[in-house]
């Protein structure tokens, strides 16, 4: 009974080859298009993070450069001195 | 006095079993604690659907109703709750070590393997892409690909993917020592913890939806719904939505799914030799994306200075957070100073994009053979 319950639900054995055919194909395009799609997510991850940390040091230098800047210009006010 | 059993007369052993089932269920959800959000709803729903003449599955009936607006019309329910998942979903650990992203994608090889399987079982393309899916470890990527594909077993298929997920504590373990040694589960690995900053985290979702939308389109309803949760996570503009989407969305969303996908359960399309076939391919496919994730760290290994622990490739199945916890649990047993917890969440949440996306890639692969 079981024999003919399984005939009863699955596929013929021309149909059965062609679905297998047509699964082995996914297979290979599947696994090669998540590989795909995972390697330009890295690629693009670890771009972003290089380009990030490459801009918020420049302004962290900039920022550094500027305070340097103001601390060695004569004209500029002292702390406290408007107070004085 | 006949009009008082004249539904009793109709119950066929079918619908009793489908109301065992449904006990089952229940009890799992309550006394077990697996999965109780979405096991309980299920279980009352495959009661509540096996009595005769049933006027929640009539025409108009409330579950039929939900089940065409909700699911079958346009898939809102698994989409809405991708946004949930994605807003609760934390890509740091990802993105500091960018290389666990291989492993998620290792991990979905079960899912090519069931599909052969169940082609030279001789079930269907669509049935078997279905069913397939089920390795994806995830549950609204399952239930959208079975809808897709116009399979005839989404009730087995929801809960067969769901059962499995709550299952990974106890057929996880089993497969990672089938495939390790000793030694390889001691390896350590040093956590990194290097700053991400918020500008990358805000970059992230939009790059990952525009990538996988380029090469895969199917997958951008799943992917595109989880990375839009993860962005209202992580912009800092949108406490309330992201609290909202977490919490208050999330939880309507998985209490009327489970009731709704019960539906499905009807005892003359659940009650057949096929649901026993699909919970065999189910495991089938659990068990090999495990392999294919451990045998992908073992390979990395080949090619690089710091070793990874093959145990974290396990966790590249999208099962959230359960197979990080699993691979933790594991490491400590192993080493009570080896912990492998940040390192087992980055596969993990890898694992969930790359479900995400192979769920896509099959629909677009299978739909024009069809």
């Amino acid at each position: 009974m079981n024999t003919f319950l399984l005939l009863s639900v699955i596929d013929s054995p021309a149909a059965r080859s062609e679905t297998l055919k047509a699964s082995l194909k996914i297979l290979w395009q599947g696994l090669l298009a998540i590989f795909i799609v995972i390697g330009l997510i890295i690629l693009a991850v670890q771009l972003t993070k290089f380009c990030v940390n490459k801009a918020e040091a420049a302004k962290k230098a900039r920022e550094e450069q500027k305070a340097n800047a103001a601390a060695n210009d004569p004209s500029a006010p002292q702390n406290g001195g408007e107070a004085r | 006095m006949e009009f008082l059993i004249e539904t009793i007369r109709q119950v066929t052993w079918q619908q009793a079993a489908m109301w065992a089932i449904g006990g089952l269920l229940i009890f799992l959800a309550i006394k077990k604690d697996i999965e109780p959000a979405l096991l309980l709803p299920m279980g009352f729903g495959a009661i509540l659907v096996n009595i005769p003449n049933s006027a929640v599955i009539a025409e108009d009936g409330i579950i039929a109703s939900l089940f065409k607006v909700g699911i079958q019309a346009s898939e809102a329910m698994p989409l809405l709750l991708f946004i949930g998942i994605g807003a609760m979903i934390d890509f740091g650990p990802l993105l500091s070590n960018p290389k666990l992203f291989i492993l998620g994608g290792a991990a979905q090889f079960g899912i090519f393997v069931t599909l052969i399987l169940a082609a030279l079982i001789g079930f269907p393309l669509n049935d078997a892409a279905s069913i397939a899916i089920i390795g994806a470890a995830d549950g609204p990527t399952s239930i959208l690909v079975a809808l897709k594909l116009a399979s005839k077993y989404v009730g087995p298929i929801m809960v067969v993917a769901y059962s499995y997920m709550a299952l990974v504590p106890i057929v996880q373990p089993a497969v990672v020592k089938m495939c390790t040694t000793q030694k390889e589960r001691r390896i350590k690995m040093k956590y990194r913890a290097s700053q991400v900053t918020k500008l990358t985290r805000i970059l992230f979702p939009v790059l990952v939806t525009i990538i996988s939308g380029l090469i895969a389109p199917a997958s951008l309803s799943l992917v595109g719904m989880l990375m839009f949760g993860n962005l209202i996570r992580e912009c800092g503009a949108l406490g309330a939505l992201s609290d909202t989407a977490q919490n208050t969305l999330s939880n309507l969303i998985t209490l009327l799914l489970g009731i709704t996908i019960a539906f499905q359960m009807q005892a003359a399309q659940f009650i057949t030799l096929e649901t026993l076939m699909i919970m065999g391919l189910g495991l089938f496919a659990f068990v090999f994306d495990t392999i294919g994730g451990v045998m992908c760290a073992k390979i990395m290994n080949l090619f690089s200075k710091e070793k990874i622990n093959p145990m974290i490739g396990a966790a590249g199945i999208s099962a959230f957070p359960m197979a990080a916890r699993v691979v933790e649990k594991m490491g400590i047993k192993e080493d009570s100073t080896n912990h492998l917890l940040m390192h087992a969440v980055g596969a993990n949440v890898s694992g969930q994009i790359a479900s995400a996306i192979v769920g896509g890639l099959i629909i677009n692969l299978v739909l024009p053979l069809l």
